[in-house]
């Protein structure tokens, strides 16, 4: 069956690739594209993945070569701001949309504004809406093409929560259920969550049960923060409340992996990446668990955050073809095989709308986990967000749920350094 | 025969104590990659080796899904190369630092020892630029070439020439030796043990590094060991922790086969290093 | 004519001399220049005067990195160096095989990759599971959240420091144990003093010029400390220091605004600080020691 979709898939790509192929003009001479992409990408099922879209792009292309390189996320911003400043840079590259604007900066991303507007509207028309204005900060300017993304999501461990009495059959509609349900577990003697105030990205993840992306982010006019005084009051509370409850680990230890293996932690709040390390678990050890939405305040609101890795293009005298390149591996007939094969979400919602794509279970809820979702660090591709704005956030968090600050403190006084952080 | 005291008893349960936990952690390590992945290490706490296949078929993944065989290869070279090259222009500073008068000794080998004292990641930009300006990115001269003038080395390599008895070096020449064959028959003979020492510490510093490698050699083909090892350690790999484990043992490997090797020589040099300064 | 007499000289330290020139005076006198401007690495840099000092200075980040520092080299130097020398006389107390065994298993973790020490204690730490938190249940105590609870971070991170360290400094010690004639300990106890009477009165006046080498080459290489905090907290470019900073140094809070925030300037002034700290602390270290001597 494996084989039939990808054949299918193939022959769906091929039929694009014509369409595409009339919509840029072919590059005589040789180049050699060199194409960055995190690191799991280079790596096994995935790699091989790419590696056919890119066999499939150069025999299109007759003397365009492409090489793929994976990096670490960190290695691949450090080797980029690097190539930037000796002019050796990738000319076509993944990264996150959050360091856009270090890489607009640096001169790393060429404005992509006129080659997209060039592309046929049904093209255009395939990308989920708020991942592209991610890759505009101005009507006319558009940075990146948006890539993969996530938006993250609830993993209950079935066992912990049965074992502490907990209907399983509907997810906790609002936070109060769910908080109710993580101080059972904590009573029946197992961990509820990991602590959240540990990692940037778990804070904004529990903010979004109660804010969204108006009251997140930057407000970069004036530099400041747009956290809302009343609403981090209300979040930092939860953390207080939580700090009982909590495994000690952050939302991305291994060791939070393994106690939820183990059946030891009921929750984990986290991206889809982790589901390949569980499917793994449940069929070796046993382990039941599911998917569901992170729960907000009140029901039918979603808590969580999404973020996209987008496509970038370097300028130089390769930026038409490399750009012809991110546009074909965005294509929605290589997002589809894409997402098939990993059963992961991206930023291509007419690939995400394919109903073969739309049936796997974990894209079905991501697709949902993303609309209700707060963007992570938006505005991007605006202006760099200093390194000390996440501290900031980490360490109020923190200290609030160590009991430094009532929530009402801590919040005043995060967003009086956030302040301070951004103006500096 | 000494009589078994309290206080040798005492001696010998620390002494193995520290010993246990100087080498557990690598035991341990042994036993994450021989386990059966996904038992939680919670409950099996890896304290003994539990699955001999499972190690090996993670071993094997390693090395036909990923690159690193090659980068092996490549960190060997780095390595050996960087050795090499350490040790003779060292050795030939050292030679006329320590034995000789001429203007300008003094403060040249003053402005050297001040670098001992500059932390790497001070100059690590403006020379990347420089590696990037000469074309040398991606090439195994960028990774080597900016490393050789260690003032390390040359400070080390200077103190065990100090102790060279001026004498022979007179004896030598008044035998009808030049200049440089002066320093290649009897300096260098005369310095073996420092020379060992220099290189072997010169492979554990240049196995381990991590932050050059990383922003001079970008490609894939040029990657180090460390660097594909920090692909597998990256937070959002899909990688579990047997195989994350087993990508770090790898790598750990070649450094402790050398010392199983040299230990002997190793461990002397490492002294003299200490006691001639 | 003299020039002449001097040629060979000049000839052999040519290669060294040339290539120190070119990737580290250059590398650190243009550093220098760009401390003094405002630059991403890409723009022409703007000259801004002290400004990056300023910031440098001025900022939150580098005051808590200082006093990091300050309490780690505090702890860390000592207690490495007792350990070390602990570890000495324990191998030197015993002979032949087992001296030697002992010796090569103290030594094992030194020839470790940072990488991989670092991976290794951060399993051994985490907690409820991890190693050591196992050994903690079985003693009845609660589980601590040894790599995340800002009062034990510090701790577990010198604990590391020491493990991959004690070996080295053990090895110099032990050689200098061994140069200490047995004469002077015979005399010693001929007048009838005691095993810690002989440590104090001998052996740790004898080891003088072996412990400061000692201490001169760890206190210069904690000011330098980097990729055990780094890799012990997680650190990322994005996010570096670990819970509310408490493993936050300078060299990490240097290569965060160089690659995370891209204002190499303000690198670059960072690293001059640093470098004129650590200069001045060896400086006096070497003073102190002219200085004993001279008495």
């Amino acid at each position: 069956m494996h084989t039939m979709n990808k054949l299918r898939a193939s022959i769906a790509g091929a039929s694009a690739l014509v369409a595409l192929g009339a919509a840029g003009a072919a590059v005589a001479q040789d180049v050699t594209l060199e194409y960055w992409v995190y690191s799991d990408f280079a790596q096994g099922d995935a790699l091989a993945l790419q590696q056919e879209f890119i066999k499939e792009f150069t025999e299109q292309h007759p003397g365009v070569t492409i090489n793929i390189t994976g990096k670490g996320d960190d290695d691949l911003t450090a080797g980029q701001v690097a190539g930037a400043a000796s002019g050796d840079l990738p000319d076509v590259f993944m990264n996150a949309q959050s360091v856009g604007a270090q890489l607009v900066e640096v001169g790393a991303l060429s404005n992509l504004y006129d080659q997209w507007m060039a592309m046929p509207q049904e093209f255009r028309d395939q990308f989920d809406e708020s991942a592209l204005a991610g890759c505009m900060p101005k009507p006319d300017e558009l940075y990146c093409l948006p890539y993969t993304g996530f938006g993250s999501l609830l993993f209950r461990n079935l066992t912990v929560l049965e074992k502490a009495g907990i209907d399983t059959s509907t997810p906790p509609a609002t936070w109060d259920d769910w908080f109710a349900q993580m101080q059972q577990v904590k009573d029946a003697g197992m961990y509820a969550i990991p602590d959240e105030t540990l990692v940037f990205n778990s804070i904004a993840e529990i903010y979004a049960t109660s804010g969204d992306s108006s009251t997140w982010g930057f407000n970069w006019e004036d530099r400041t923060t747009r956290i809302d005084p009343e609403i981090m009051t209300r979040v930092l509370q939860k953390f207080v409340d939580m700090a009982p409850l909590n495994s000690g680990t952050s939302r991305n230890d291994q060791a939070t992996k393994d106690l939820f293996i183990s059946d030891q932690l009921a929750f984990h709040t986290v991206g889809p990446w982790v589901n390949p390390t569980y499917e793994e678990a449940a069929q070796n050890s046993g382990l039941k668990y599911d998917f569901v939405l992170i729960p907000g305040d009140e029901a039918g609101k979603t808590g969580g955050i999404r973020s996209y890795e987008m496509i970038g293009v370097a300028p130089g005298e390769n930026q038409q073809i490399a750009f012809e390149f991110a546009a074909f591996i965005t294509e929605k007939a290589q997002m589809a095989r894409w997402a098939t094969l990993l059963a992961r979400y991206n930023a291509n919602a007419a690939a995400m709308a394919d109903p073969e794509v739309a049936a796997l279970p974990l894209i079905k809820v991501s697709v949902d986990a993303a609309r209700g979702a707060m963007d992570v660090a938006a505005p991007y591709f605006v202006d760099s967000v200093p390194s000390c704005y996440n501290s900031v956030v980490i360490d109020y968090a923190s200290a609030t749920a160590d009991g430094e600050y009532t929530p009402e403190e801590g919040a005043k006084e995060m967003i009086a350094e956030l302040n301070d952080c951004l103006a500096e | 025969m000494s009589r078994i005291t309290v206080w040798v008893v005492l001696k010998w349960v620390v002494a193995l104590t520290i010993a246990l936990i100087a080498i557990f952690p690598i035991w341990w390590t042994i036993n994450v990659v021989f386990a059966l992945p996904g038992e939680p290490v919670s409950l099996n706490p890896r304290l003994w080796p539990t699955s001999l296949s499972a190690g090996l078929q993670k071993i094997h993944m390693i090395f036909t899904e990923t690159e690193y065989l090659r980068a092996y290869g490549i960190s060997i070279a780095y390595a050996l190369l960087t050795i090499i090259g350490v040790l003779l222009i060292g050795s030939l500073a050292a030679f006329e630092f320590s034995l000789f008068e001429f203007p300008g000794r003094r403060i040249l080998f003053g402005i050297v020892m001040l670098a001992l004292m500059v932390p790497t990641a001070v100059t690590i930009i403006p020379t990347y630029l420089l590696t990037s300006r000469l074309g040398w990115l991606n090439t195994m001269q960028g990774l080597v070439v900016p490393g050789l003038a260690s003032a390390f080395a040359l400070f080390m390599l200077v103190q065990f020439m100090r102790a060279i008895p001026k004498d022979m070096i007179e004896a030598a020449r008044l035998d009808g030796a030049g200049h440089f064959q002066i320093y290649w028959h009897v300096a260098l003979p005369l310095c073996r043990n420092a020379l060992v020492t220099l290189a072997i510490l010169t492979f554990i510093q240049t196995w381990g590094n991590y932050m050059w490698p990383l922003i001079v050699a970008s490609r894939p083909e040029m990657y180090t060991v460390g660097q594909v090892v920090g692909l597998f350690n990256s937070p959002l790999s899909h990688h579990t922790v047997d195989t994350v484990m087993t990508a770090n043992l790898l790598a750990a490997i070649p450094p402790l086969i050398f010392f199983l090797i040299f230990q002997r020589q190793i461990v002397e040099g490492v002294a003299m290093s200490g006691t001639k300064g | 004519m003299s020039f002449r007499r001097y040629l060979p000289h000049y000839l052999m330290i040519a290669p060294f001399m040339i290539l120190f020139a070119a990737f580290f005076l250059y590398p650190i006198l243009s550093g220098f220049y760009y401390s003094f401007h405002d630059w991403n690495g890409v723009q022409t840099p703007e000259y801004i005067g002290l400004g990056n000092y300023e910031k440098v200075l001025g900022s939150r980040d580098f005051s808590r990195a200082m006093t990091n520092l300050l309490w780690y080299i505090a702890l860390t130097v000592p207690l490495g160096i007792l350990a070390a020398l602990g570890l000495a006389l324990l191998v030197d107390s015993f002979t032949g095989r087992w001296a030697n065994f002992f010796r090569n298993a103290f030594f094992l973790p030194v020839v470790l990759p940072a990488f991989l020490a670092a991976t290794i204690w951060r399993w051994i730490y985490a907690p409820n599971f991890g190693l050591l938190n196992v050994v903690l249940g079985w003693l009845g105590m609660p589980s601590v959240n040894f790599l995340n609870d800002t009062g034990t971070m510090l701790y577990a991170l010198i604990a590391v420091d020491i493990w991959v360290s004690a070996g080295f400094n053990m090895v110099i010690i032990l050689a200098g144990l061994k140069n200490i004639p047995s004469e002077l300990y015979e005399a010693a106890r001929l007048d009838g003093a005691n095993k810690w009477q002989q440590i104090v009165h001998i052996t740790l006046p004898m080891l003088g010029p072996v412990l400061f080498f000692v201490f001169t080459y760890g206190l210069i290489s904690a000011m330098q400390v980097f990729d055990k905090p780094w890799l012990l907290t997680g650190s990322s470019f994005a996010s570096y220091g670990g819970r509310r900073n408490a493993l936050l140094f300078p060299v990490m809070d240097m290569m965060g605004r160089a690659f995370g925030g891209v204002k190499f300037g303000e690198a670059a002034a960072y690293g001059f600080l640093l470098t004129v700290a650590i200069v001045a602390v060896t400086a006096v270290m070497f003073g102190l020691r002219t200085w004993r001597e001279r008495r």
